[in-house]
């Protein structure tokens, strides 16, 4: 029994060796000083694996935006593009798009940012081209007939008779410039999929350190902006925390080690209104910026679905105020029944909406399924099809999803009330994820669709068209909903001019009738751009009262979306 | 002794031959395609699509027959290359796993040892002590019963947001870079402490009841007895019961791994943690069956090697299997 | 017959065996009264967000305005559930490969033997984490079977080194000399033989089971429906009610399974001392 504890020892011993081993290679010690650091949360859903900015699903926060930057950045809320890697462009005719490179941006490594950089970024990802990768702005391609170099600042863009304008505008500032010395280099698969471990931009913020757990970046002080923005943002450091759980990212809050949270918080509103110095961008409910649509999708493929009547019956049921108070507690908004995101609201044909928009009203829902024949045949208090068949529908999210179980158990509650026999259903996120892409649901909830510089982008989200022969490319329209008139509006809607919201209304207002009296997606609730803030270490957060409307977001795609003029309005709170 | 090994040996290289089929079976036989869900996690649209899919099912090897895949996943074992995670895309898998190792090892090990020396000690206090028997043996009962990730979330809502002694979240302060310094380690142990906790305080329960029954046991076999009644104090028979009783509860140790490890897992998720368990649950919600896969394996690899260590600790303390090979010499 | 008595006799004086069967009792009564007891149903949002116990809300209320009481007792039922499932259907293969083990002897023991430790090794709860992950909508009694399939092991170690001690007795020879086949001797002289062993092993596998159930409830891999003390606790710490100081949300459920399943194991105890006259306190 004495030789015991000696064994163990040397068995514990042992073991700390082979763990010493493992850890990482130490250099010298960095604190990042809490007052220079900003400390983000929400984004990164794992460790930071890629820092590729082509790998758009995947890569650390702040890749681009903070390291490889757009051509443009455009502001949701302001509707506005400006020049940012280009200092000027614009259309020289119809067809052809001449965009001047800043002048005086440099790369990290040295270089200075040149016209053959932005060629080569395009170049890449034609389908015809010589690297033929397959990237997010390849699409850019079906408008593209090619690229020329006007002067060692100029890159001119030829693109093909009747090009669609809205969805060119919305790669210019979807497309991160790369730098062609360091990329021409690469393997394709390297350029589509490596992880790109040194990664060299042109933005204000370089890769410091990355763990497991966390995301960290330095500031560049040769960042370019210095001089066009005259300052750097303030934050030397910014930390981005992956965030295994809400419940971590709160803690931090809380305790003032978190800056920003872009997470999904549901006791928000307690907290905003109950003193614990967390901020939101709007005072009162519904505390955050809208910045995707949450709508039911129903599959037109299957009956009773393919009865319009029986979809707007489903309109008319469902009680969003229930969804809206009591699941989310007042921090989203009930979305119009256009569908149309608060930025898009000038778009919105008011008069149009009153006459053919509804709202919670049980009573009419049963009517309308009256009218349309739909009654209890068998005696069992749901109501059977018209041609007398049995209607047993699941409405489904993924399991887990706490906010959207909730959610379709009141769709489920309210149908019942009204006797249509629907039930939740909650699958994992595969099966879920692969009902709609094959089209195989019969009613689900889906937010894909997001803000972005044209409103295109959603229309062309319900009314994808053709369907696509890969079920993993379909983007849109998972419940099939077929109609030429509408899908001939969206090509039309693609090609109206920038900035022409004339034309975008008039268009528009004919999508937004076919919506509302066609039901191919119901739209029910506004999700907001998650974002809270404390103002213990930095100040000056976007606030819908006065001056500064960035969005508060380092989300993927919202950083070029005027979310790096949130860092640069960002000030010390010491200052005060 | 030969014999011995030998059929541990073969059940070892059984375990591990199933856990690695099994292991092989988890992304072919889970549905959805793996390569469908990282694409459409990637948010690629029009011809990118079709481009990246047939790139990947080439990469992923899915396209290949059946036994050429099964084949091929051993041949990669063995090379330590366990593919590339869909979540944490490119990083290889074996990669991801080392970074999450130390923290694991870090927790299991010292929980192990002190639950089971200390556990054992005081169950042995305990045995046959009225006072201590009625008083505190009750908690170890509560101890053993309470599940793993509610200690967990105990110890942090008291010591993390009540009073806040301990940081939650993390295996380090978010503001320190790894380094050599007594900063940086302190950072590391006040991260640690409360996962240690909960993994330490309900397997001391464990061993502390199954201690005290064992004592029992051995106090009421007749060979107690008969020492009694030679008149041997008191503490010698103990004593005697003490060691018999000690080899059951080396076994014991074997038994329990996989349920302590599973414990550790849970209390990772309580602590957003960053060893295995969190990547396993990671893995898990977001398809990534190759991350699933790799953990699984280094799991099973973890409790054999574990298995393996305590076999030798029981030969070594078992004073049949010692004077068996070292002729009895002390 | 006299023996019976006896052992009752002890049951009921055993302090152990009352105290665990009485917190065992009033669990079961409250998940059958319990739900009489609430107006609502577990997923109704009835009241304002994160209130504190009250005359009306019990329990309090969760971040969405569900009541906690009424999750609580409904989620009593599915914790029973998957303990008596897990638990028979883990007692009954640990029997099963237990006594033929151990009756037989010879090669099958081997391979039994070898299929056992296998098992054992094998983590079970992380392979369990992913044969759960398999199936896409999940129920209380899957999640039951699946546990109680990983979970007889060590059972079945016990009970075939049980049995290998009683094959060797008088009255199993005498049983085979009758020309008994073996299956009734194991089941009717062997087992019976052993069944206060038995009945403890069950009690053991019931909370384990419980106990396994709740780790996986809490992963997020528990039944996809209804609620159960694990998906309870997940959705408390998934919702932050850590952070915003929601203890009556996760504090009930964890009090729920300790007591249950600390109950069972003093009960264990207790019916070791009740059959093991050696044991009793002096």
């Amino acid at each position: 029994m004495q030789k015991l504890p000696k064994t163990l020892i040397f068995i514990v011993v042992a073991l700390s060796m082979v763990l010493t081993a493992f850890l990482p290679a130490a250099p010298a010690a960095v604190e990042y000083p809490r007052n220079e650091t900003l400390y983000t949360s929400g984004t990164q859903w794992g460790a930071p694996s890629s820092w590729n900015p082509l790998n758009g699903g995947g890569y650390a926060t702040g890749t681009i935006g903070l390291v490889y930057e757009t051509l443009f950045i455009y502001d949701p809320l302001a509707d506005k593009f400006t020049p940012y890697l280009a200092e000027s462009a614009n259309w020289t005719d119809a067809t052809t798009y001449e965009v001047k490179i800043r002048q005086g941006v440099k790369w990290t490594n040295g270089q200075p940012l040149t016209a053959d950089d932005v060629k080569f970024t395009f170049d890449i990802a034609n389908p015809n081209g010589d690297t033929k990768a397959g990237l997010g702005y390849s699409a850019l391609w079906k408008f593209l007939d090619n690229i020329e170099i006007k002067d060692a600042n100029t890159v001119v863009f030829k693109f093909k008779e009747n090009p669609a304008y809205q969805e060119i505008g919305f790669y210019f500032y979807f497309a991160p410039i790369l730098n062609k010395a360091i990329w021409s280099k690469m393997k394709l698969e390297d350029i589509t999929g490596g992880a790109n471990k040194n990664p060299v931009g042109t933005g204000p913020y370089k890769f410091q350190a990355a763990d497991q757990d966390r995301m960290v970046w330095v500031r560049n002080d040769a960042w370019w902006g210095k001089d066009v923005f005259g300052k750097l943002p303030a934050p030397k450091y910014i930390v981005d925390i992956v965030n295994g759980s809400n419940n971590v990212a709160l803690g931090k809050m809380l305790q003032g080690g978190l800056d920003l949270s872009n997470n999904f918080l549901p006791g928000v509103a307690s907290l905003v209104n109950g003193g614990y110095g967390i901020k939101t961008y709007y005072k009162e409910a519904p505390y955050m910026l809208s910045a995707n649509v949450a709508s039911l999708l129903i599959n037109e493929q299957k009956k009773p679905m393919d009865d319009v009547k029986f979809r707007t019956a489903l309109a008319w049921m469902i009680n969003i105020n229930d969804i809206v108070e009591k699941d989310y507690t007042g921090i989203v908004k009930a979305a119009d029944p256009t569908g149309l995101l608060p930025i898009w609201d000038k778009y919105i044909d008011k008069d149009q909406v009153k006459e053919l928009g509804w709202s919670y009203d049980p009573e009419k829902a049963k009517k309308i399924l009256a009218d349309a024949g739909y009654k209890d045949v068998d005696g069992d208090k749901f109501l059977e099809a018209p041609d007398g068949s049995k209607i047993a529908l699941k409405v489904t999210c993924p399991s887990g999803w706490t906010d959207w179980m909730a959610a379709i158990q009141i769709i489920s509650r309210d149908a019942k009330a009204i006797g249509l026999n629907i039930e939740p259903d909650y699958p994992d996120y595969g099966p879920w994820r692969d009902a709609q892409l094959k089209g195989t649901f019969d009613l689900t909830l889906q937010n894909e669709a997001q803000m972005s510089s044209t409103v295109w982008s959603y229309y062309s989200w319900i009314f994808q068209n053709p369907l696509d022969k890969i079920a993993t490319a379909q983007y849109g329209n998972y419940g099939r909903y077929d109609n030429k008139e509408a899908f001939a509006l969206v090509d039309q809607l693609d090609k109206v001019k920038l900035g022409d919201d004339a034309a975008i209304k008039e268009i528009t207002t004919k999508l937004q009738k076919i919506t509302m009296t066609e039901m191919p997606t119901i739209p029910l609730w506004y999700n907001g751009l998650w974002a809270q803030y404390n103002e213990s270490v930095w100040t000056n957060w976007p606030s819908a009262d006065g001056e500064n409307h960035a969005l508060p977001a380092m989300w993927r795609g919202y950083v070029n979306m005027s979310g790096i003029q949130m860092l640069l309005n960002l000030e010390p709170a010491a200052k005060k | 002794m030969k014999r011995y090994f030998g059929r541990k040996l073969l059940i070892y290289a059984l375990t591990f031959f199933i856990a690695v089929t099994i292991n092989w079976m988890i992304p072919r036989f889970m549905p959805g395609n793996p390569v469908d869900i990282m694409i459409s996690r990637a948010g690629l649209r029009g011809s990118a699509v079709t481009q990246m899919y047939s790139y990947y099912m080439d990469a992923f090897g899915l396209d290949q027959p059946i036994w050429k895949q099964y084949l091929n996943f051993w041949i990669a074992i063995f090379h330590g290359d366990l593919g590339t995670s869909i979540f944490l895309f490119p990083t290889p898998v074996i990669q991801v796993i080392k970074d999450a190792l130390p923290y694991d090892v870090a927790l299991l090990l010292p929980s192990i040892l002190l639950s089971w020396f200390a556990g054992n000690k005081f169950g042995a206090l305990a045995a046959r002590n009225k006072n201590l028997d009625n008083t505190l043996l009750p908690i170890g009962y509560i101890l053993t019963a309470v599940p793993y990730m509610w200690l967990g979330i105990l110890l942090a809502w008291v010591f993390c947001i009540v009073i806040r002694i301990f940081p939650l979240g993390g295996g380090y302060d978010f503001s320190m870079q790894p380094s050599y310094t007594w900063d940086f380690y302190w950072s590391l142990f006040n991260h640690w402490v409360l996962p240690f906790l909960s993994l330490f305080i309900v397997q001391f329960g464990g061993w502390a009841i199954g201690m005290r029954n064992l004592i029992i046991y051995e106090l009421e076999a007749d060979y107690s007895h008969f020492l009694e009644a030679l008149g041997a104090p008191r503490k010698l028979i103990r004593n005697y019961a003490y060691n018999n009783a000690i080899l059951p509860q080396v076994t014991g140790v074997a038994l329990q791994i996989g349920v302590i490890v599973t414990g550790a897992l849970a209390t990772e998720v309580v602590f957003a943690y960053p060893g295995i368990g969190y990547l396993i649950l990671q893995a898990i919600h977001n398809q990534d069956y190759f991350l699933l896969q790799g953990c699984f394996l280094f799991v099973v690899i973890g409790v054999l090697i574990a298995n393996f260590v305590v076999d030798i600790a029981y030969i070594l303390i078992d004073p049949r299997t010692r004077a068996g090979m070292t002729g009895g010499a002390e | 017959m006299k023996k019976k008595n006896e052992l009752l006799y002890f049951a009921l004086r055993n302090t152990k065996l009352r105290i665990g069967m009485a917190v065992l009792l009033f669990f079961l009564l409250l998940m059958i009264i319990g739900p009489h007891l609430t107006p609502y149903k577990p997923a109704d949002f009835v009241g304002p967000s994160s209130a504190p116990p009250s005359k009306e809300f019990w329990f309090g209320t969760t971040t969405f305005g569900e009541d906690v009481f009424t999750q609580f007792v409904y989620g009593l039922a599915p914790t029973f559930l998957v303990g008596i499932v897990g638990g028979v259907i883990g007692t009954l293969l640990g029997m099963l490969i237990g006594f033929v083990a151990g009756y037989r002897g010879g090669a099958v023991d081997e391979v039994l033997n070898i299929l056992t430790n296998v098992v054992l090794t094998i983590p079970v709860l992380a392979l369990l984490l992913v044969l759960v992950a398999y199936i896409p909508v999940r129920g209380v009694l899957i999640e039951a079977v699946f546990i109680g399939l990983t979970s007889w092991p060590w059972a079945a170690r016990a009970i075939r080194s049980q049995t290998f001690s009683l094959r060797t007795r008088d009255f199993v020879g005498l049983a085979k000399m009758s020309g008994m086949s073996s299956m009734k001797i194991i089941f009717t002289e062997i087992a019976p033989n052993m069944a206060s062993y038995l009945f403890m092993t069950f009690i053991l596998m019931f909370g384990n089971s419980i106990l396994n159930a709740a780790t996986l409830d809490f992963l997020g891999l528990g039944p996809t429906e209804g609620v159960s003390m694990g998906t309870m606790m997940n959705l408390a710490v998934q919702w932050s009610a850590l952070m915003l100081g929601v203890w009556w949300w996760f504090i009930p459920p964890g009090i729920a399974i300790t007591c249950i399943v600390g109950s069972l194991y003093v009960m264990n105890v207790g019916l070791d001392e009740v059959f093991n006259p050696k044991l009793r306190e002096m």
